[in-house]
Parts: structure tokens; C-alpha cells; sequence
């Protein structure tokens, strides 16, 4: 096993790359390291001709995942727009992972994301030693992604400040981009592309400019519809996430991740499952990522202080941590759904009193 | 001899195409078509020049106006396209399947036999038993050739393997196949009628074979191709279609429309995507080009900016999303799919008007006028020839007095055309006293008739079709206020069971409901109900149960809704409060009144309720005599106490004051309290009392005001009751008797 913390894409799952392309018989388009369909495969899972199974990377709607792609082989960049914890990265980094096999052509959008990070910087010291010249420039992801016509991607797009946004026109548009300095411009290989993704809940973000949205094909990525692929989603990367930490805990029995799930999808929508009574949301997003966070952290609170099985005691914690992002408004919320929802059903007695033992 | 089957599906632009290109390329002498044989008659107006398609064949019994069927066809539809090309070369054309005559012949024998099964059914029976059991026929088995070929609905793979193909070499020989392996390996279903009408297809075609036609085509849904092509013996058929039961049928055309073409007309042989077919019928080689041409247009229409480089975009990628499925052109999916990633940039809101306009659109058919008329519309004639309302292109006002029996049934009739929203009549208010009069200004237009046909999947009656109607809104209504005003319109329509839909509609929805505001909305509706249920004699009991259900759910929780509240909601709350109060007043039911009593004395003790509803509970409290004399002083110096912060004593203020003028001016108790308080003010609280008095105040009217401003003037110089003594002192008594017999006149009470 690697000493890394947390590989990335194309080395977890390097293995079903490789079977992918082994049994890839569809036309690639050019630089692509697998063909548009077994790209998408690679995304939703699925059985190969030799029997292989590739295990599903997004578990949701298969048709977003096959406009993703189909947007990819077209020019146009492609934008992953949606609620955090909505898997806008994770499906970014497979994508990049599959079609170009390197996922680590990336640029953080914050708000000091400044151009020379998404264009080109320069070396002041050789700068001032040598003068302008090729060994001076600093590359950036996304100008290596274009001489090598790979796929790069722009991580909250929307969280830098607009004038930097504005610089993607030109490399989306013209699939180049100037050195003036030198007189020259780095044009890009075919395969080169970028995904971008952006989140529609943080408040102080950058609206892109109605220039920019136009080079790019939005796809929303919604939370899970149903309750069932929602669970599927947490066991999944629960599970992934024992391995890598390789905790010694019990697998979590998908009686508690149903259980929180179904507080979070709760909450999230103000309706009991039932539909039959409202309840107030919260103010944060309690996405599936976090449903999965707080499985993890229970996880390891019960392998590291407990008795290695998961209790609803471990969770307590982290499930409020998840809910109650305002200290004031979020506990009278969190409190209510507490006396009224959790402590009626006679299954959840464990789970109350762990909540409410905390809360005192 | 030859005989050619063609299998399609019913409103398939594909099949359509491929029916047109074989008959004009083998020149049939005769065309058999699907449809019902009682149609042949009317099949002389399909190429009048006023038919435009959408159009449908009603076919209905006119003893039992409640069994119809309606046989609808687009430009787009192979039976529409045969028919047309018969009528064109002037070849025989005939309808082949059993004839409704016996079908509802049939159906009648049958639920005679199941007698007691209440007609409630009647509507999704009428869907289910006709034009719908075609499409379940080929849509259930095609779904196991879909999964099959690994796609996800059986209308999706259809439309792909055979609608939206480009060759069509074959095709009518691997549609007769694959149905004869789907018939072999499934179970057979719904054994007797189908057999029934494949009998009399079969018995059509040997009819048609025996007056020497050379050259026969038949075009029936692809279910049925290998029935016809196996041939059993003749006198077995003969056999089952003897001594077939028959009723009289009528038939007609009237206009359709796509909307009702499509699948949420409640109508069963619906097609997802009318306007989608008449597209690709209309333009077979476009690339989706055309299609996204009209999507930015709708956009342009609507105010997007929407430019050409978009378009490119989304009919590229619409493309590569189709080589990725392995489709040889791109279909409605992929265009949609395009659309929303490239010109919504993924919001789904705009993609509910290309619906609307592009995918179902609105387009609607026209028959020719000299054409007889459908049940809903021939019932609404009748009708109106028996009240003598005539339908007249200007307006006519009518005044009708209910106590009359034909004005009573005028009232009904429009009452319940009012329900089925074809706006025929307006209700205007009586400026009469008593509620036994109704004024109404009658207005046709033609395109009520549109509405009429519409409403008549509801019922071939107006009785019928209003019943349904409103029972169908009221059961899928969610919010109180609605329903009430529906029981308050539905009740003057003589629906009686209709109103217990409804009422029972209220009663799970007051249950259910937490809202102690929706409560109090419903409550003066329902009041007025009973009120109005008097002049009509219909029975209210129901109703006056659910009103106190209602009122006795509100006390419940009212006084805990009145607590905490900011101003606003105080306010709507004071405004529910004074109508529920007035309705109460009006309801006069000793129960009731006593709950409420105890709730107002339960907001006006709390000390935790909004100001202004304490006041106004306080008020209504004196008003009803429940607190006097030293209490209410009591109540009112504790309120005003200097203890209290301004805003919280002028809020409750407002609510004691409020709507009081008259009562102010005659409630001597009531004006010393007030009046007490004002002297014992000091100038700066005085000041700081004033804009709240002088807001309150602005609300009585001005009469009200000056006669307040008089008193206050007697009063301040201790003269409180003089100013009615002075009036008895002066009072000429000789004169006033003269003036008396013109009062009684005046009143009606001479």
C-alpha cells in the first residue's frame, strides 16, 4: 500500500483504466486516452466485454455524465455548476483522470487567484539575469494542459474575481494564448479542454461574464433524488475511505448511515420522509459529501476511542458539527427536529440521547 | 391478388412516411384502415378544404351519452396519410375494426351483469377500454424488444428503429416479424375482445378479397399484423361474430388539438411530443438545425439573447451526444439535452416552455362547420333551448328571481357552466335586497366551443361533466381558501354529491392542515355557505359540521398562534381575527360562540400575546358584555400603564379601538374608559399617545368621527347625557308622528 494521504484518480483506479483501454474498440479522438464511451463507462460503472467491472464513480442520472463527455469532444469548455458536496470535483478529477490520464493539471480558483496563475508567471530572478526569454516564463496548469493537450481544470471558478475569469476567453475561444513579452503564443494540442466547476449556494461570488458562460456548456449536478442512491453514494465512499485510512473499525452498518442520511435529506428539504410533517432548514448545504464526512468521523471516533463498532454516539457529534453552522439559528432548528422528529421513532431512542447528552 | 399489411403505430411520423411511400408506389384498388366502421360515413369530409388536422371521430351512443370514444388524427398520423391518399385517387377506403355499435353493445351487457359498481369509474373506463388498449397492446410487448436492445422505454426504441428512420426497405415485413415472435412468446392477453376484432379485420379483408379487389392494402397497428396475416378457417370467425348485440352509434368530427394529443389530457393514446413529430414529418432530413432554429427563436421571442454561435453549439453537441449512443441522428433527447447545457446553461425553467410551445405546442385542428355536433355541446343546445337562453354574439343581461322554477334552473345551468370555466355567463351583484335574485349578462363566443369539447372528457352532460370537474379540482386541491370557494360555487350549481367530494376534501385538508391562518380564511366562506344553502333548500347539515370541526380547531390552537408574532403578521392575524368574529356572529351557534369566548379570554389573559390582538380580544370581550365595570377598567389602566413601553401600549390600543366608532359613540362604559384614560394622561405622554389615537380614529368614518368630536366636546364640560336629554326636551312629538306612516313606507313594513 502507498504512503500517500490521498492518491489521485488515475492511480486508484489506474487498474480499470488500464482493462478500459484494453477493451476499447470505439474511435478515440485524438490525444484522448480512452474513447468518448468507455470514458463514460469509467464514470457510471458498468461490465466489459472480458467481464471486468468497473466500479461507478457518480451515482446519479447517467445522461449528465454522457453530455460531460459528449461537451468535452465538441470545443467547448465544460462548466460542473451545482450545490457544494454535489461531487462537482470528484467528477472533474475522474473525468481529466480518464480522458487524459493525469487529473493534477489544476488551478484553485479563490479570491486571490491572480492571471499569472492561470496564464503564465515568470521567474524574476532569471528574469533580471537572463532578460524575457522561454526559460524565464512560469507555466501554469492550464498552459502545460495546452502544450501537452491534456484536460485542465478550474476549481471554483466563480470565486475569482472577474477581470482574472475573463482571461479564459481568449485560451477557450482561440485555443491559444499570448506571450506578448516574447513575442509568441503557445497554441494548443487537440485534446486540450477545460472543466471548470462552480458553486451556486457561497455567498460573495463572481457571476462569470454572459462572454464567458457562453464558451462553456453547463451541466447542473443535482443532490441525489432518492433516498436509496444517496445511501448507495455514502456507503460507497465510506468504504474507500476505510481502506485508505485503514481504520480498524467494524464497516458501518447501513441501518446508521440510512438513519443519517435520512437527517440529512430531512432537513435539506423540510419535509419528514413520510411527507408528512414541515420542518425548518438549516443554513448549511448538508450535502451527500458531508453525510459522508460524518460517517468517516464516526468511523474513526469509534476505532480510535471506542469499541470499534460504530455507535450512535460517535456520530452525535459530527452530525451536529454538520448541522449546526449557525450557533443561534441552526441549534433551535436542530433542537426542534431533535424533540419533534428523532425522539418519537421508536428505533432512534440511541441516537436521541447521544444528541441531546451533547447538547446539554 | 396481392394483400399488403402494413404495421404501424398509431400517430408514428415514420410510419406515416413509409404507408405514404408504398401506396403511392404500389397503387392499391382498395385501403382498409383500423377504425371504426360507424366512421365510414363521415369519411367524405376528410378532404374538404375547412378539415385541418389535429381532428377526431367521436363515436357515441346518444341514448347513453357517457359512452364515446374519440379516434383522433394528426397531418402525422398513417391512417390519416392512407385515408387521405384513397380519398385523392378516389380508391375505396373502409374501416375494418369491430364497430363501436357492438362494442358499447358489449360494454353494456357487461356492466349489467356487474350491476352495483358504482359509475364513478365511468371516465377512466372510457380512456382505458377504447383507443388506449391499441397503444398498451404494442407499447407493453415493444418494451421487451427495448430491453432487448438495451434501451430504457419501449416508445424511445420505436421511435428510433422505425419513426425516425431514413431507409425504409423492409420495414413493414420486420415490424410484421418481430410481432409475430412477440405474439408467440408472451402470454396472450385480453383474450375475448381482441379476438373479437381481429375476427372482424380478418372478416373485412375476406369481404374486401371476394369482390375482387387485385390489389388490397390494410394499415393496422403492428400488434395486429400477424393475426390478419395467418388466416384461420372463415366459419370460425364467422362463429365468434354471430349474434353480436348492437346499440345505435353516432359519429362526428370535431377539432383536437396537440395538447390533448399528448399524454396529460387524461386521454390514453397519447403521444409524448406531438409538436416534435409534426416537425420531423414536415422536415424528415433535419439535423436538428431547423429544430434548434425555432428553440432560439421562442428564446428571441421571450427576451433571451439567444445568438447563432449558440445554435451551432447546441447542434454540435446534440451530435457527438448521439454518436455517443450510437444513434445515427440526433433525436428529441439529444436536442433537449443540448439545449439545456448550451442555451439555459443548465437551468431546467426554459425548458418547460420549449415543452409547451415547441415539444406538445398548442396547435389546434378546425372542422368544417356543416359537421353534427358533439354530446357535451348537443346536451349545452339542449339546454338552452329548454331555458330559453339563447347564445347571442353581444351581450344580454338576465335578472333572475330563484324563487321562480325555470330562473332557478337558469341559475343552476349557468352556475354550472361557471364550474366547467366556459365562460358563457357573468354573476353580477344584485343591487336588490334578499339573496333570491341573481343578475347575470350572458356573452357567446365561438370559441367557447373549443372549451366545450375540452371540458367533455369530463361528461357528456353538463351535470355530469361539472360534477366531475369540480370534484377532480377539489380532490387535487392542497390550499382551504380554494376549496371553500369552490363548496361556495358548487353549491349554487346543484352538485349535491359533488359537494361531499368536496366537503370531504375539506374535512382531510382542516385535519391535516397546522395553519391556524389557512383555518380562519376558510371559516367566513363556509359560514356564508350555510347562509346561502337557506334560499336554495339543499341541505347544509354537512357543511355547518365542518364549520364547527373548523372553528373548533382554531380555538384549539389560536391563542398560541397569537403569541410572539411581529407586527405584520399581527396584523393579518387582527384582520382574520374581526372576520372570524363576524362570521361567528352570523353562524349563531351556542357552542361555537362559547369556545370563542373562552379563546378571546385566553388572548386577552396572556400576557405574552401581540398587543394588538390582546386588544382586540379585550374589545370583543366588553363587546359581548363577558367583561364590565371595574374589570374592564381593570384591564384597560393595566394595559395603558405607564409601565409599559409606548409602542407595545399603542399597538394594544389600536387593536381595543378597532372598527369601534358606532359602538364608542353609544357604549357609554366604553367611552368613560377611554375617556378616563385621555384626561389622566400628561402632556408628554399625551403627545407621544397621539399619532396611534389619530390612526385609529382615521379608520371610523366621518360622520362617526364628528358625532365623537361632538361628544367629547359635552362630555369635557360634565355634561355626558345631556346632549339626549336636551334632544327629548325639544322634541316635537305632533311632528314627528306625521312623519311616521312615509318611515314605514320607506321600510317595506307598512
Amino acid at each position: 500500500m502507498s504512503n500517500l494521504l490521498r492518491q489521485h484518480a488515475e492511480q486508484i483506479f489506474g487498474h480499470e483504466l488500464e482493462e478500459l483501454d484494453k477493451n476499447d474498440t470505439g474511435k478515440r479522438p485524438a490525444n484522448w486516452k480512452l474513447s468518448p464511451q468507455s470514458v463514460v463507462t469509467y464514470l457510471v460503472g458498468g461490465r466489459l466485454k472480458n467481464g471486468f467491472e468497473v466500479s461507478p464513480k457518480y451515482i446519479g442520472n447517467n445522461r449528465l455524465m454522457e453530455i460531460a463527455v459528449a461537451t468535452l469532444t465538441t470545443d467547448r469548455g465544460l462548466l460542473l455548476y451545482g450545490l457544494p458536496g454535489t461531487a462537482k470535483s470528484w467528477v472533474s478529477e475522474h473525468l481529466a483522470a480518464a480522458i487524459s490520464g493525469d487529473s493534477t493539471m489544476v488551478v484553485q480558483g479563490t479570491a486571490g487567484t491572480s492571471e499569472e496563475s492561470i496564464r503564465y508567471g515568470w521567474n524574476y530572478a532569471r528574469l533580471l539575469a537572463e532578460g524575457p526569454s522561454e526559460r524565464a516564463l512560469v507555466e501554469t496548469p492550464v498552459m502545460r494542459a495546452m502544450k501537452d493537450g491534456k484536460i485542465a481544470r478550474i476549481e471554483e471558478l466563480t470565486r475569482i474575481g472577474a477581470d482574472v475569469q475573463d482571461t479564459l476567453i481568449t485560451i477557450l475561444s482561440e485555443k491559444s494564448l499570448p506571450v506578448p513579452e516574447l513575442n509568441m503564443e503557445i497554441q494548443a494540442i487537440k485534446g486540450f479542454n477545460i472543466i471548470a466547476t462552480a458553486n451556486n449556494r457561497d455567498k460573495g461570488v463572481n457571476e462569470l461574464s454572459s462572454a464567458l458562460k457562453r464558451r462553456f456548456n453547463t451541466v447542473i449536478l443535482p443532490v441525489p433524488d432518492l433516498m436509496d442512491k444517496e445511501i448507495d453514494i455514502v456507503k460507497r465512499r465510506v468504504e474507500s475511505f476505510e481502506k485508505t485510512m485503514e481504520l480498524p473499525a467494524e464497516p458501518p452498518a447501513l441501518q446508521e448511515i440510512r438513519r443519517i442520511v435520512t437527517i440529512f435529506r430531512e432537513l435539506r428539504s423540510g419535509v419528514t420522509s413520510d411527507g408528512k410533517s414541515k420542518l425548518k432548514s438549516p443554513s448549511g448545504t448538508l450535502s451527500t459529501a458531508e453525510a459522508i464526512s460524518v460517517v468517516n468521523n464516526g468511523l474513526a471516533m469509534a476505532a480510535y476511542f471506542g469499541d470499534g463498532q460504530l455507535k450512535a454516539a460517535d456520530l452525535a457529534a459530527g452530525i451536529m458539527g454538520a448541522i449546526v453552522k449557525d450557533p443561534v439559528q441552526d441549534k433551535i432548528i436542530w433542537q426542534e427536529y431533535l424533540e419533534t422528529v428523532v425522539k418519537p421513532r421508536e428505533d432512534w431512542k440511541d441516537i436521541y440521547r447521544a444528541c441531546r447528552d451533547l447538547n446539554t | 391478388m396481392s394483400t399488403q399489411i402494413l404495421g404501424i403505430r398509431h400517430h408514428g411520423p415514420g410510419s406515416a412516411r413509409n404507408v405514404k411511400e408504398f401506396l403511392e408506389l404500389t397503387r392499391p384498388d382498395i385501403v382498409l384502415v383500423e377504425g371504426p366502421p360507424d366512421a365510414e360515413g363521415i369519411l367524405q369530409w376528410l378532404n374538404h378544404e375547412e378539415m385541418k388536422p389535429p381532428v377526431a371521430i367521436l363515436v357515441y351512443q346518444p341514448e347513453n351519452l357517457t359512452r364515446s370514444v374519440f379516434y383522433p388524427f394528426a397531418e402525422f398520423s398513417p391512417e390519416w396519410q392512407a385515408i387521405l391518399y384513397a380519398k385523392q385517387n378516389n380508391i375505396h377506403v373502409r374501416f375494418m375494426d369491430l364497430p363501436m355499435a357492438h362494442t358499447f353493445a358489449l360494454k353494456q351487457e357487461e356492466e349489467s351483469r356487474k350491476e352495483g359498481v358504482p359509475a364513478e369509474n365511468e371516465i377512466a373506463n372510457l380512456v382505458s377500454d377504447t383507443e388506449s388498449e391499441e397503444l398498451m397492446e404494442y407499447k407493453d410487448p415493444v418494451s421487451y424488444l427495448a430491453d432487448a436492445a438495451g434501451h430504457s422505454k419501449g416508445e424511445k426504441w420505436w421511435d428510433h428503429f422505425v419513426e425516425h428512420r431514413q431507409g425504409n426497405e423492409a420495414i413493414f415485413e420486420a415490424v410484421a416479424e418481430a410481432m409475430q415472435s412477440l405474439r408467440d412468446e408472451l402470454p396472450p392477453r385480453r383474450e375475448k375482445e381482441d379476438t373479437l376484432r381481429e375476427a372482424w379485420m380478418r372478416k373485412t379483408i375476406r369481404q374486401a378479397e371476394k369482390e375482387m379487389f387485385q390489389n388490397i392494402a390494410i394499415i393496422c397497428g403492428a400488434w395486429h399484423v400477424p393475426a390478419l396475416t395467418n388466416m384461420p378457417g372463415q366459419k370460425e370467425d364467422n362463429e365468434l361474430l354471430k349474434g353480436l348485440p348492437k346499440v345505435k352509434v353516432e359519429c362526428t368530427w370535431i377539432p383536437w388539438s396537440y395538447n390533448r394529443l399528448s399524454y396529460f389530457s387524461g386521454y390514453g393514446a397519447g403521444i409524448e411530443s406531438p409538436g416534435w413529430y409534426e416537425h420531423i414529418w414536415n422536415h424528415p432530413n433535419d439535423d436538428g438545425t431547423r429544430w434548434m432554429a425555432g428553440v432560439a427563436k421562442l428564446f428571441r421571442k421571450q427576451g433571451m439573447d439567444t445568438s447563432v454561435a449558440h445554435v451551432i453549439e447546441a447542434v454540435r453537441l446534440a451530435e457527438s451526444l448521439a454518436s455517443l449512443r450510437n444513434l445515427s441522428k440526433a433525436g428529441l433527447e439529444e436536442l433537449n439535452e443540448a439545449t439545456l447545457s448550451v442555451l439555459c446553461n443548465g437551468e431546467s425553467i426554459m425548458m418547460k416552455l420549449i415543452h409547451d410551445e415547441l415539444i406538445v405546442s398548442n396547435k389546434i385542428g378546425q372542422v368544417p362547420i356543416d359537421i353534427p355536433k358533439p354530446p357535451l355541446q348537443a346536451d349545452i343546445e339542449k339546454t338552452q333551448k329548454r331555458l330559453k337562453l339563447q347564445p347571442t354574439a353581444d351581450f344580454k343581461d338576465y335578472q333572475l328571481d330563484l324563487r321562480t322554477e325555470n330562473d332557478l334552473d337558469r341559475s343552476i345551468f349557468m352556475h354550472r357552466l361557471q364550474l366547467l370555466e366556459i365562460q358563457w355567463g357573468r354573476k353580477y351583484a344584485t343591487a336588490g335586497k334578499g339573496t333570491f335574485k341573481e343578475n347575470w349578462r350572458l356573452q357567446w363566443e365561438p370559441s367557447l366551443s373549443i372549451e366545450i369539447i375540452e371540458k367533455g372528457i369530463w361528461g357528456n352532460t353538463v351535470e355530469t361533466a361539472a360534477g366531475r370537474y369540480a370534484g377532480n379540482k377539489a380532490s387535487a386541491s392542497a390550499s382551504l381558501k380554494e376549496l371553500t370557494d369552490l363548496l361556495e360555487e358548487t353549491i349554487p350549481a346543484e352538485l349535491p354529491q359533488t359537494v361531499q367530494t368536496i366537503i370531504h376534501c375539506i374535512n382531510n385538508l382542516a385535519a391535516s392542515s397546522g395553519d391556524v391562518m389557512q383555518l380562519m380564511d376558510a371559516v367566513p366562506g363556509l359560514v356564508s355557505v350555510t347562509r346561502y344553502g337557506n334560499v336554495r333548500k339543499t341541505d347544509t347539515g354537512m357543511v355547518l359540521d365542518i364549520a364547527r370541526n373548523i372553528i373548533t380547531r382554531i380555538c384549539v390552537s389560536l391563542p398560541a398562534a397569537c403569541i410572539s408574532v411581529n407586527n405584520d403578521a399581527a396584523q393579518v392575524l387582527l384582520g382574520l381575527f374581526s372576520k372570524m368574529n363576524d362570521a361567528l356572529n352570523l353562524l349563531q351557534e351556542k357552542n361555537c360562540m362559547a369556545e370563542w369566548r373562552q379563546v378571546l379570554l385566553a388572548v386577552a389573559q396572556n400576557k405574552l400575546t401581540a398587543p394588538v390582538l390582546s386588544g382586540y380580544a379585550t374589545r370583543l370581550l366588553s363587546d359581548c358584555k363577558l367583561l364590565v365595570g371595574e374589570d374592564l377598567i381593570q384591564k384597560f389602566s393595566c394595559a395603558m400603564s405607564s409601565g409599559n413601553a409606548p409602542p407595545i401600549v399603542s399597538a394594544w390600543l389600536e387593536g381595543f379601538l378597532r372598527g369601534s366608532g358606532t359602538i364608542l359613540l353609544l357604549d357609554d362604559e366604553l367611552w368613560g374608559v377611554i375617556d378616563n384614560w385621555v384626561a389622566l394622561l400628561d402632556e408628554l405622554s399625551f403627545t407621544d399617545a397621539l399619532p396611534v389615537l389619530r390612526r385609529t380614529f382615521a379608520g371610523f368614518t366621518t360622520a362617526e368621527r364628528k358625532k365623537l368630536g361632538e361628544k367629547a366636546k359635552n362630555t369635557a364640560i360634565g355634561k355626558g347625557s345631556e346632549v339626549v336629554e336636551q334632544m327629548s326636551v325639544n322634541f316635537d312629538y305632533e311632528a314627528a308622528k306625521r312623519g311616521l306612516p312615509v318611515i314605514m313606507k320607506l321600510l317595506k313594513l307598512g
